[in-house]
């Protein structure tokens, strides 16, 4: 986490100097005027934490001359009186599109043609997502209408991202002021930015979001290369990568979970990135605050959802539920966890909510200061412009906003908005014209008129036989009303006319068509408090609790781990000693202490197992779950991208699988490159974050797959394009690879070898995170599982790997290992294949449910693995069918779906088994582990219950409970005319959006 | 078990020479004489057990379903299957099996035509008696199955198959017995906040999918009495939906587009409507109920529909349905090759709360029952099909699940398969290696 480096004050702007358009030519005379304003008697905010009531601000120049209490105004300033009203330095928005051209988002889908090479002509990078050649400055153009619009928000200046594709170049700080761009440009590169969204390329690479990270590591890289051997390749994006280091980097990300992903690559390169978050990122509070990252927050609160509807609010998550009521929360547990953000407008659908809901986010808990520091101080500060902007001190830019009381509160007007010394006029200080009036309408008997409400938004009662609300709205002095004659009779009274002296007067007209004169004499005006009791009293804020996961099935104090003490089940060791009848079984510290009959343990939870079963845990050698992102199905060779980049801690599968008995996952990358991606190895730590999942220590794995798949073989003609398209190329392709990866490999290893002298003088290989990944493999350092199906190809593969020096770790799949399970056993290849799946696609109609029990009487380490979320919490009886279909025996069958699987990933030595000294993850069956009538009472991974059924049906209420309030809470509020949204369906999403579609694919190229 | 095995190792071992054996083998010759199957526990199939029992069948028929000691065995070829089970042939609903070899292939797609509307389309023309994949989907115990057309709104008519035949016209047990509705999806409910256009869109085109369903429907009840001037396919085709003598099976899946399917083609006087899908069905239990529906449960192996649910709610589903009183039958809609696991799914309903012999009668007599086949088939009891299923342990149990003989209409089938050949000729490949005997 590096420490963001201050670039020395006044850089930008030589004091004193007037912003000016000096290379201009006139036509005509010249116009200069210097300014001069004195604003008396005001109560000023000079920054965030300093406040000098009755003060003079003094400015000239478009800058701040003076400003404090005992201010001398120089003859010629023009004094506006300011009492009464606040003035506070202009607000900083540090993330808009100010300016700058809309960006069309590509939408590439399942069904798209392919566009491997970019389509960007000129010296540029290969990839078009990466494009930090683009400088905004370039693009902006003042817009008017825009600036008002932010203007209304309170904003002086504001930095200008083009928002397009990963490397996206440099952001200008601009002023809102309506002037030449040569005026209101404060800082041409006054930041660069990045995210992990491709933008509007069309290229292929990257689809996914693990792509996404591995190309912008691999800019990194290349632009650092680049630099060192610049006669090498001339490349303006990698030239102008390097130069947009040197600025603040500011990364936008869409939600938490890629806060850390970013700030991961960041802090493999020396940057600390300032990210720019969704909104939920009290969510993970904890791991927000370990980035180190500054944050800048948007205020965009979801509305409530239409629940009236029990079928539709079934259709709205827990999630989405506890997000709404705790999303203007979000900036006070960021500050109380002692994260630095600024805030930001972006995001919001409707601007005009930016203020109330900073003002929300106060009620909710972010203190006042606070909330004023995040919409200036920070904001300059991280982008290095507090020497201009984000405080009213001598020699500050003369940007700052007058307003009508506290900016804060409710009833607060922001009334000019001055930049860069103009004046900007906002709205008028209403009239406040509350208090009661007797009304008289022609020859009808008086009634009394109620102005209430506040003074911006009056509210109107008419009394007379019944008490009736109408409408009444002032512009200027004029005045318009209606209201219903009475209760019964609906149809409106509307008059007309204007205020003066205390008094409205003025014509109408009534509902019987007739015309008539009115008048209405105040003859009582609203007191203080009335007018104080008339403002709305907002609601004691109350949350819910913060569930971790933040899903169904979280919970707010996660399972403990405790010393468990099971007597008398039936034992399924998996060691020498096979299954015991009538024993126990110790866990103690996360792991298995102790296995036998008639053992005991003083404070020990002790379980009776009478009747149950306990087994290992079940371990799925092939898993798609908890994962943002299955494949990057663009190039062949994806070796490059990391399954560990894209664990997702919240998918409910976690929780569901446990209730299964799985207690630990390899996720895979998908199947639809010859080289996938690199995979990670989790326990199901329900409710851990997805670092805290990743099995310690582990060894690496990455995928490799062949057939119908990487052949594009079941998709559309557009697909024919990509290398290879039979098992001939496919072969070529891994020959190629590893051809490639040894010279690489050689490469480095003779540059590591030479003195640091020597090295000094040669210019180091360029590292390629793809060629080392398979570097790694010839190395004995990452091992491969491959999806296989048909027999020539499993030998083919096994043929590469003799010829290139490298083992194949585990087939997966391999539903035509029993052809060649003779040739696996001699080449050391394990095989991972399903229980009896077949038929679904040409190269699996030779597919047998003994295949298993073949592979294994041959001597391969064989497993049954799911490849599928539903099918993984049935593991145990997938396995079954191998007793069924081949007669292998009870305890080499569950030994398919826990120790052998431990075997194949390298985890036998602490996984597997009931052995003591191993991982304490561990399954209480309540009958026979390969009876489809057997269901897991307790899943423990490292000796915590994970899944208890007991504790899952207090869950289950707690959550419905949990739903109850938050329903009633928005019914309560959409009531109070707040707005709302309607649920949609999750099938809606995936049959309209591409992006969906895609992954659901995906997930079908996996099998 | 292991002796049988190398028995048939080596038995295959002997005909590999003759490649076509074994891959789909010849359906068995009909019924010559009189058996009785003795000794085994029945399980009728209507949620009774007889211990130590016996069946006998003639001509196809069965004549005797009872204790052992009350069977005549004159005249009987009598097999002793004592210690086995006895079932019903299982029943697959809402099956594609037959009308699809392999799915990424689409020259062997034979299950969907062209149009939203096709009430004309027979599922059974297109049966195809040869499927490598049905010797496997027997071997388990699944005897009969449902044709359905898929796809559109109106798919076409399903018929009932038996799985051991010559070509479509012998397999046939009922033609043409439904008609498939696939409830368009509900895809967004009217609210006050404005919806995603591209939403619009597709409710927009979804209501007109409605309009033209109601036309059509309309225009069917008014054909069928008669009055037309013009022969009509499709709505000949929908003629029995009015008389009873047709089902309608409309699928659905989400709560509300049940009520709101059964509510829409009710008032054209359709009299016989099945459910199909319903994985919402427990959020609508008291409007089933309430319109005396049977419902073809899909999906017992299936992930919860929300993140919310009960993470067992899809296995404990037929139990509650069930104790709500709604008549249901399983399917399993995963895949074709997977239809295989249809007694596990009846196994996985067992282990969540439904009793042994219920779950059987929901992929047996209960599915007889919503196919208006029960006169005939579902369960083991005189007069019926002698179609049944012997087994050496528990059928709904993959660890126990072991068909030692089954018999359609009385005839006693072949259970070898592709698969079993297979495993046969690589298994002796490594016996033979391993021993260096060269055949």
């Amino acid at each position: 986490m590096k420490k963001i480096l201050t670039i020395a004050a006044c850089l930008a702007l030589g004091a004193g100097n007037v912003m000016a358009q000096e290379t201009f030519p006139r036509n005509g005379v010249y116009d200069e005027r210097s300014g001069l304003v004195a604003f008396t008697n005001a109560t000023i905010h000079t920054d965030y934490k300093t406040t000098v009531t009755n003060a003079t601000l003094l400015i000239r120049n478009g800058k701040v001359e003076a400003v404090g209490k005992s201010v001398k105004i120089p003859a010629g300033a023009v004094v506006v009186d300011a009492k009464g009203k606040h003035i506070y330095p202009g607000l900083v928005d540090m993330y808009t599109s100010y300016g700058l051209p809309e960006v069309k988002a590509e939408r590439v889908g399942y069904g798209s043609a392919p566009q491997p090479e970019t389509a960007k002509q000129g010296a540029f990078n290969w990839n078009q997502a990466i494009r930090p050649e683009t400088n905004a400055v370039e693009l902006f153009k003042v817009d008017k209408k825009e600036a008002e619009e932010l203007r209304k928000l309170g904003f002086g200046t504001v930095l200008a991202v083009h928002r397009d594709g990963i490397a996206r170049g440099t952001a200008s700080l601009v002023t809102l002021a309506g002037k030449r761009e040569n005026e209101v440009v404060l800082k041409d590169r006054a930041a660069a930015a990045l995210s992990f969204d491709r933008g509007s390329s069309k290229q292929d690479y990257p689809n996914s979001l693990m792509g996404a990270v591995a190309l912008l590591r691999q800019t990194y890289l290349d632009a650092q290369w680049n630099e060192k051997n610049a006669a090498r390749e001339q490349n303006i994006s990698l030239k102008a990568f390097t130069e947009a280091n040197k600025f603040p980097q500011i990364f936008e990300v869409t939600e938490k979970l890629n806060v850390m992903r970013a700030d991961k690559v960041g802090d493999e390169f020396g940057k600390q990135y300032i990210i720019k978050g969704a909104g939920d990122e009290y969510q993970m509070i904890k791991e927000i605050k370990e980035t180190k990252a500054p944050l800048i927050v948007t205020v965009n609160y979801p509305d409530a959802y239409n629940v009236e509807d029990p079928y539709d609010a079934r259709r709205v998550s827990l999630a989405e539920m506890k997000h709404w009521e705790m999303a203007p929360a979000n900036a006070a547990m960021l500050h109380n966890a002692g994260v630095t953000f600024a805030f930001s407008s972006a995001d919001l659908k409707d601007k005009k909510d930016f203020l109330p809901n900073i003002r929300k986010a106060i009620k909710y808990g972010l203190p006042q200061e606070e909330a004023l520091k995040a919409l200036t101080a920070t904001p300059a500060k991280l982008l290095q412009a507090d020497n201009m902007v984000g405080s009213l001190n001598e020699g500050m830019l003369a940007n700052f906003i007058i307003t009508s009381g506290n900016l804060f509160a409710d009833n607060n007007l922001i009334l000019e908005n001055w930049v860069q010394g103009e004046r900007y006029k906002v709205t008028d200080v209403p009239a406040d014209y509350r208090g009661v009036y007797t009304l008289k309408i022609g020859q009808q008997p008086d009634r009394k008129l109620m102005i209430a409400g506040t003074a911006e938004k009056p509210e109107l009662k008419v009394i007379a036989q019944d008490t009736v609300k109408g409408n009444i709205s002032f512009k200027g002095n004029l005045v318009t009303l209606s209201f219903a004659q009475d209760k019964k009779n609906k149809q409106s009274i509307r008059l007309s006319g204007w205020y003066d002296a205390q008094k409205m007067q003025g014509e109408g007209q009534l509902p019987d068509a007739t015309t008539v004169k009115w008048s209405a004499a105040l003859s009582e005006a609203m007191t203080d408090k009335a007018k104080k009791d008339s403002a709305k009293v907002a609601d004691k804020i109350a949350l819910g609790e913060m569930i971790y996961p933040f899903a169904a099935y979280g919970q707010a104090a996660m399972p403990k781990q405790e010393a468990i003490l099971i007597k008398n089940a039936t034992v399924w060791t998996n060691e020498k000693d096979g299954k015991l009848e009538n024993a126990d079984v110790l866990l103690k510290n996360g792991k298995i202490a102790k296995v036998g009959k008639n053992l005991s343990e003083s404070g020990a939870r002790v379980i009776d197992g009478t009747g149950k079963h306990v087994t290992p845990g079940i371990i799925d050698e092939h898993s798609h779950i908890a994962l943002d992102g299955v494949n990057e199905g663009t190039q062949a060779v994806t070796s490059e991208v990391r399954m560990q980049d894209v664990v997702n801690h919240e998918d409910i599968n976690i929780y569901r699988q446990l209730a299964g008995g799985v207690t630990t996952s390899q996720l895979l990358h998908g199947s639809a490159n010859p080289v996938g991606g690199q995979s990670a190895i989790i326990k199901l730590r329900w409710g851990k974050n997805p670092q805290e999942l990743l099995v310690e220590g582990a060894d690496q794995y990455i995928k490799f797959a062949l057939g119908e798949n990487v052949k594009h073989s079941n998709r559309s003609n557009l697909h024919s394009i990509r290398y290879p398209q039979s098992r001939m190329g496919v072969e070529q392709v891994y020959v190629d690879a590893f051809t490639r990866a040894k010279e690489y490999d050689k490469a480095w290893k003779s540059y590591n070898k030479l003195s640091k002298r020597q090295q000094g003088k040669t210019a180091a290989p360029r590292r390629d995170l793809e060629l080392e990944a398979l570097a790694e493999i010839l190395n004995g350092k990452r091992f491969i599982t491959c999806h296989s199906y048909v027999q020539s190809e499993i030998n083919m593969m096994m043929k590469v790997a003799d010829q290139m020096g490298f083992k194949v770790n585990t087939f997966t799949h391999i539903l035509e290992g029993y052809k060649v399970a003779d040739k696996m056993k001699e080449h050391g290849a394990g095989g991972s294949t399903f229980g009896d799946w077949w038929a679904y696609k040409m190269e699996v109609k030779d597919a047998i449910p003994q295949n298993a029990s073949i592979m294994h009487e041959q001597g391969v380490v064989t497993a049954i693995n799911s490849d599928d979320a539903e099918m993984a919490r049935r593991l145990n009886q997938e396995a079954a069918k191998s007793v069924k279909y081949a007669g292998m025996s009870e305890e080499e069958a569950l030994k398919m779906v826990t120790l052998n699987p431990a075997k194949l990933l390298h985890l036998d030595n602490r996984m597997g088994s009931l052995k003591p000294g191993k991982d304490a993850d561990v399954v209480l069956w309540n009958n026979h582990p390969l009876s489809i009538y057997a269901k897991p009472e307790k899943t423990f991974v490292d000796g915590i219950a994970y899944y208890d059924l007991e504790r899952d049906e207090q869950l289950r209420q707690d959550m419905e409970k949990e739903r109850v309030r938050l329903i009633q809470k928005m019914l309560t509020s959409k009531a109070g005319g707040a707005r709302t949204q309607t649920p949609v369906t999750r099938r809606t999403t995936v049959e309209h959006c591409e992006e969906v579609e895609h992954s659901e694919e995906d997930a079908y190229l996996a099998y | 078990m292991k002796i049988t095995k190398r028995y048939i190792a080596a038995f295959a071992a002997l005909l590999l020479s003759v490649p076509a054996w074994a891959q789909v083998p010849a359906p068995a010759a009909k019924q010559s004489k009189p058996v009785l199957l003795k000794g085994a526990t029945l399980h009728v199939g209507n949620g009774t057990v007889v211990e130590n029992a016996a069946v006998g069948f003639d001509n196809g028929k069965i004549t005797y379903a009872g204790p052992q000691s009350g069977a005549n065995l004159n005249g009987y070829e009598v097999v002793d299957v004592t210690g086995q089970h006895i079932y019903p042939g299982l029943i697959h609903t809402n099956s594609s099996l037959g009308l699809n070899e392999i799915e990424s292939v689409r020259a062997t797609i034979d299950w969907r035509e062209v149009g939203d509307f096709n009430p004309n389309v027979r599922s059974v023309v297109a049966y195809n008696t040869d499927s490598d994949i049905i010797p496997t989907i027997r071997a388990n115990g699944v005897l009969m199955t449902q044709l359905t057309p898929i796809g559109g709104t109106v798919s076409g008519s399903s018929s009932i198959v038996q799985l051991d035949a010559w070509n479509w016209e012998d397999a046939i047990v009922k033609a043409d017995e439904g008609l498939h509705l696939n409830w368009p999806a509900m895809l967004i409910e009217t609210g006050n906040a404005t919806p995603d256009p591209r939403l619009r869109g597709r409710a927009e085109a979804r209501e007109e999918t409605l309009n033209q369903l109601a036309k059509l429907l309309r225009d069917g009840a008014v054909y069928k009495s008669g009055k037309h001037d013009s022969e009509n396919l499709k709505l000949a085709a929908m003629a029995g939906l009015f008389d009873g003598t047709k089902k309608l099976y409309i699928h659905a899946n989400y709560g509300k587009e049940i009520i709101e399917a059964v509510n829409f083609v009710k008032p054209y006087g359709i009299k016989d409507i099945v459910i199909v899908g319903a994985r919402d069905a427990m959020a609508v239990v008291d409007f089933l109920k309430a319109n005396n529906l049977s419902v073809i449960y899909s999906g017992v192996h299936a992930l919860p529909g929300r993140s919310e649910d009960d993470v067992d709610m899809p296995y404990k589903t037929p139990y509650l349905l069930h104790k709500a009183g709604v008549p249901f039958a399983l399917d399993y809609d995963l895949s074709i090759h997977g239809i295989r696991n249809l007694p596990f799914i009846a196994g996985t309903a067992a282990a969540y709360g439904l009793d042994k012999e219920q779950a059987l009668a929901s992929v047996s007599l209960n599915a007889a029952k919503i196919l208006g086949i029960e006169k005939q088939a579902g369960s083991v009891e005189v007069g019926k099909d002698a179609t049944l299923v012997v087994s050496a342990g528990d059928l709904l149990d993959m660890r126990t699940n072991n068909v030692t003989s089954a018999f359609i209409q009385g005839r006693k089938i072949d259970l070898n398969n592709k698969q079993k050949f297979l495993y046969d000729k690589f298994d002796n490949k490594y016996k033979i290696d391993t021993k260096g005997v060269v055949n």
